[in-house]
């Protein structure tokens, strides 16, 4: 830079003309760039201030010199004790020029032409599900939604414990925590013109009771408001408890003309959270029946019908009072969102947003370099390749409300498993109940190498969690214990483990990961390696199973071992303690693993509302995690943003499911 | 019995083969437990909890003759089912993926045909000389590369270097016209339908997409058709009728095409009409690569994930595609040598 400007002023002098002994003597005064940061293609003015500080008229060509070359020139006369604008206007492709004019120089920055100035463009792996907000459960389909359909409140920008009232106007939440009643926002219509009522809100989270898909999100309202996880635990073919539960439903959700009210079984304070979520979304009613979708409550036998149906009632189709309306989507290419300029806020700054589905990363990342792309997804494998790329933003060390992969140790193995060698200690096996011996848990937490680990097969870009009580979520504990990284206390536990036989005999057992799991599968290396080097007897044996064989042998406790992640439905603790230490929870459940004061705790910690004693309740957990070891959390992974510089006004929430366009625009 | 006794004794035979593919890979899918075949709708743990609900809720549990019963008469009132892979109907995804597939086949076979038979030709008059083994060491090489490997250079040269041939089917723009309501859509093959609309910008850009993609199939297909050409022409030139007609004193050009090239090439139709149904029904990392999502990559992810309506579907697909472009083939044996009658 320096040599340019050097230069520059060299060529200025060889080539200005030296000024002359006239009593006329022009002074270079100012040189002003406007503006200084510049779109590629757009004009540039440069304004040279000169002054005749010399007693006669002074006639000169002023040379606009761009990287040391000579770009315009313009012959001036400035009358003497005068001052004169010399004006140039300049177009120049991306790059960084040193302007100089006289002894005057300003650096120009000119940044790439922003390509499709009102559009969004997203380029990134997989897709929707559906578009149905009862049915989504995955995170691709609720990018679409919810920026499509709006919630009763909203998560306040980054926060996941704050609320902004969206489609409620203001609230009221019981001191028993039993009763939250809303009151809904006036003037809102939805993007066909229909105006929203309390009444769509109630038909909205009924629907959605009513849909109840198996393995779908709906067990978060169930769970607070019936106290079930699942409608189909009633035998529904039997229309008199058909419609009971028809009446449950119905009773849980009321509205009048202003507000809608929901009574609660019990007190659950992730409540609010799970209300700001795509699952809540409000739909019209009329709409929806128009479609062919459950028309309310007719008499309490017929919704039955739409309970747990084979495909979403409204898979393709979207109608919300959001920022944007469903273009189209185009399935295995892109889902295509245009503003809805009825909007009851101030309309989107963007017209378009596209999520485009671009599975090779070769190509995304070409799109994403030429800025046919706007944001795009970087898998971690691939994140130095974008180092020092010019013209794009990213954002690090997002962390996420996962825990990824943690080490699952089965308590029970299934007796029908192949990965427990001859079913007992004799060397060449393990008993299925190997890992019921609290000894041997430790010794295996003991033996991983957990920095190694996230080095590893993370890249770093991992935290390490202590329990399942990720950091991020409330009543998180920083200092909480856990294991690290010991081999000599390993060995000591291998040698108390059961009586001393695991030590003497030596063991032999089967880990799998799931094809493609990359971070897994070092994990399991790490595994084996540190365990076969302390006692020639330890066999480890790892084999790449495909998701579906993985899958089934999991439900079906036949893997000693098993590694996975656990994603958040909503930010609370209770959404990660119930599937990693309640015996009927998810992984809890297929381990075997049971302890009554856990699971007292956890049924406590749920239906308590005061933060205070959650916290102490949340705090006992994270020990009794610490002495069961049921299961070691391996990372949290953090993750990373990467958008292209003229992209303004995104942020991060670790509880969204994508890309939030409202507050987005392009330009510098 | 004439050519059209022939046609509707092939067509007659349609039914019957496939059933009998459709039966194949429904065995085989039987192969995996109901819980892997279940795996298809569980992404999530939490889902894996409902497993048990998800294998009643789709009957995977059912013995195999009831299953295949159900699926064929859902087939025979007009369901394929639903392809829970792309989320689709199997009838949806046939029609969004096939014309994309289709509209890339169009463009790429007589490419690959029409220079394979030039050089395969070439190569032959002028055996061993310097010509001869440039076309095959070219051809080869081509071969040789990896799909994948090849793609991403090209994209990277043209796209990544030069700003031209972007991946995907449209641009941005030209995607919102051909989805606007004054745009009708014929076939679903933006060439096609841009012309058919009196769009030749549509068309224009749509071609502009095809470019790459096609070109990486020349690239490694082009020695097949090629060497193909290459043999039979130099069987056809060894010939007693070559040498006929060398010695009535025509010349070498009316020698080769008007006497050798019709006999070498009923080889070639032969290959050509396998090419393009392989084409059609399996080009799955050229569509990848080039984000041209077509019949290929839809088939190859229904496959991995065990989306068996879609498997079933694609199969049936496939197995009309087979038959009618051997039906074709021997259509044109017929034309190509007069002495074949059916």
């Amino acid at each position: 830079m320096i040599v340019i400007v050097i230069a520059g002023v060299a060529a200025y002098l060889a080539v200005t003309p030296a000024p002359t002994a006239t009593p006329g003597k022009l002074n270079y005064t100012d040189l002003i760039v406007q503006p200084s940061k510049v779109e590629s293609g757009k004009p540039v003015t440069v304004i040279a201030e000169l002054a005749n500080v010399g007693g006669s008229n002074v006639t000169e060509t002023v040379y606009l010199y761009v990287n040391g070359t000579a770009e315009a020139s313009k012959s001036v006369t400035v009358p003497p004790g005068e001052s004169l604008n010399v004006t140039f206007t300049i177009t120049k492709s991306a790059g960084t020029y040193v302007l100089s004019v006289g002894p005057l120089s300003k650096v120009l920055t000119v940044l790439p032409a922003i390509k499709n100035p009102d559009t969004i463009i997203v380029a990134t792996i997989g897709e929707p599900e559906t578009l149905d907000p009862a049915w989504a459960y995955d995170t691709a389909s609720g990018e679409v939604i919810f920026n499509v359909y709006e919630t009763l409140i909203a998560f306040h920008d980054g926060k996941t414990d704050e609320f902004d009232p969206l489609l409620a106007t203001d609230w009221y939440v019981s001191p028993d925590g039993l009763t939250y009643a809303f009151k809904i926002r006036t003037g809102v219509k939805f993007s066909n013109g229909n105006p929203l009522t309390p009444e769509d809100v109630e038909y909205s989270f009924e629907r959605a009771m009513v849909q109840d898909r198996d393995g779908g999100p709906v067990w978060m309202f169930l769970e607070p408001l019936l106290g079930i996880d699942s409608t189909r635990e009633y035998n529904l073919t039997d229309p008199t408890i058909a419609a009971k539960v028809g009446h449950m439903i119905d009773d849980a959700v009321e509205s009048n003309s202003t507000h809608v009210v929901f009574h609660l079984k019990r007190p659950y304070p992730p409540f609010m959270a799970i209300l700001a979520q795509t699952w809540s979304s409000i739909l019209d009613k009329e709409w929806c029946i128009e479609q062919g979708d459950w028309p309310g409550w007719k008499d309490y036998v017929q919704w039955v019908k739409y309970n747990n149906p084979e495909t979403p009632p409204l898979q393709e189709k979207m109608m919300g009072t959001g920022p944007f309306k469903l273009d189209r989507w185009e399935h295995g290419v892109e889902v295509v969102l245009t503003r809805n300029d009825n909007y009851w806020r101030e309309p989107a700054k963007i017209k378009t947003a596209i999520i485009k589905k671009v599975d090779e990363w070769s190509t995304r990342k070409l799109m994403f370099l030429s800025g046919d792309a706007d944001i795009v997804y970087v898998p971690r494998a691939h994140i130095k390749e974008l180092e020092g790329v010019p013209n794009i933003r990213v954002y690090k060390d997002l962390p996420t409300l996962m825990v990824s992969p943690a080490m699952f140790f089965t308590f029970d193995i299934s007796s029908d498993s192949p990965y427990i060698g001859s079913g007992k200690l004799d060397g060449n096996g393990i008993p299925p109940n190997f890992f019921s011996d609290v000894n041997v848990r430790k010794a295996f937490a003991y033996s991983f190498d957990y920095d190694r680990f996230i080095e590893e097969a993370l890249l770093g870009e991992a935290i390490r969690p202590a329990n399942p009580i990720a950091k991020g979520l409330p009543f998180y504990w920083e200092d909480a214990p856990k294991y690290e990284y010991n081999l000599t206390l390993a060995e000591e536990y291998f040698k108390k483990a059961w009586g001393g036989e695991v030590w003497e005999k030596g063991f032999s057992l089967t880990i799998t990961y799931n094809v493609g799991n990359l971070a897994r599968k070092t994990a399991c290396e790490i595994l084996k390696y540190n365990i076969e080097s302390l006692n020639p007897k330890f066999k480890i044996y790892i084999r790449a199973v495909e998701w579906p064989t993985f899958l089934r042998d999991m439900v079906k406790s036949r893997l000693p071992i098993f590694l996975i992640g656990w994603l958040a439905d909503y930010p609370d603790p209770h959404n990660f303690v119930h599937p990693f230490m309640h015996s009927k929870g998810t992984f809890a459940a297929w381990q075997h693993y049971s302890n009554p004061e856990v699971d007292e705790l956890i049924e406590e910690g749920i239906s308590t509302v005061n933060a205070t004693k959650r916290a102490e309740i949340y705090h006992k957990l994270a020990l009794l995690y610490y002495e069961d070891v049921p299961s070691v959390p391996l990372a949290q992974p953090v993750d990373r943003h990467y958008e292209r510089d003229w992209v303004k006004g995104w942020y991060y929430n670790p509880i969204y499911p994508g890309v939030y366009f409202y507050p987005l625009s392009k330009g510098y | 019995m004439g050519l059209r006794g022939y046609v509707i004794r092939r067509v007659a035979v349609l039914p019957v083969v496939l059933i009998g593919v459709t039966l194949l890979v429904f065995s085989i899918a039987q192969l995996f437990s109901p819980e892997e075949r279940a795996a298809l709708y569980v992404t999530s743990p939490k889902m894996a909890e409902h497993i048990e609900e998800i294998i009643v809720k789709y009957h995977l549990n059912d013995p195999l003759p009831v299953q295949y019963i159900n699926w064929l008469s859902q087939v025979l009132s007009g369901n394929l089912g639903w392809s829970k892979s792309v989320n689709m109907p199997v009838s949806k995804a046939i029609l969004t993926f096939f014309p994309a597939t289709l509209e890339l086949v169009i463009f790429a076979i007589p490419m690959i045909l029409i220079i394979g038979v030039i050089f395969g030709i070439l190569s032959a008059v002028h055996k061993d000389k310097a010509i001869d083994h440039i076309t095959r060491f070219v051809a080869i090489a081509g071969w040789s590369l990896p799909t994948f490997w090849s793609a991403i250079i090209l994209l990277s040269i043209f796209y990544g270097g030069f700003h031209i041939f972007p991946p995907g089917r449209l641009s941005p723009y030209f995607s919102q016209v051909v989805h606007s309501p004054d745009f009708i859509r014929y076939t679903g093959m933006n060439i096609i339908d841009g012309l058919l609309n009196g769009r030749l910008d549509v068309a224009w850009d749509a071609f502009t997409h095809l470019i790459l993609p096609d070109l990486n199939l020349t690239l490694v297909i082009i020695a097949l058709p090629m060497r193909i050409m290459r043999s039979s022409m130099l069987e056809a030139l060894s010939k007693e009728y070559i040498l006929a007609a060398r010695a009535k004193g025509l010349s070498e050009r009316v020698v080769v095409y008007k006497h050798a090239l019709r006999n070498a090439l009923i080889p070639l139709v032969t290959v050509a009409g396998s090419l393009t149904a392989g084409l059609i029904c399996g080009v799955v990392i050229t569509e990848t690569v080039f984000d041209y999502y077509g019949l290929g990559y839809w088939a190859a992810h229904a496959a991995t994930q065990l989306d068996i309506p879609a498997v079933l579907g694609f199969t049936l697909l496939v197995g009309v595609v087979y038959v009618v472009a051997n039906l074709v083939v021997d259509i044109l044996y017929a034309y190509i040598d007069p002495r074949i009658r059916y």
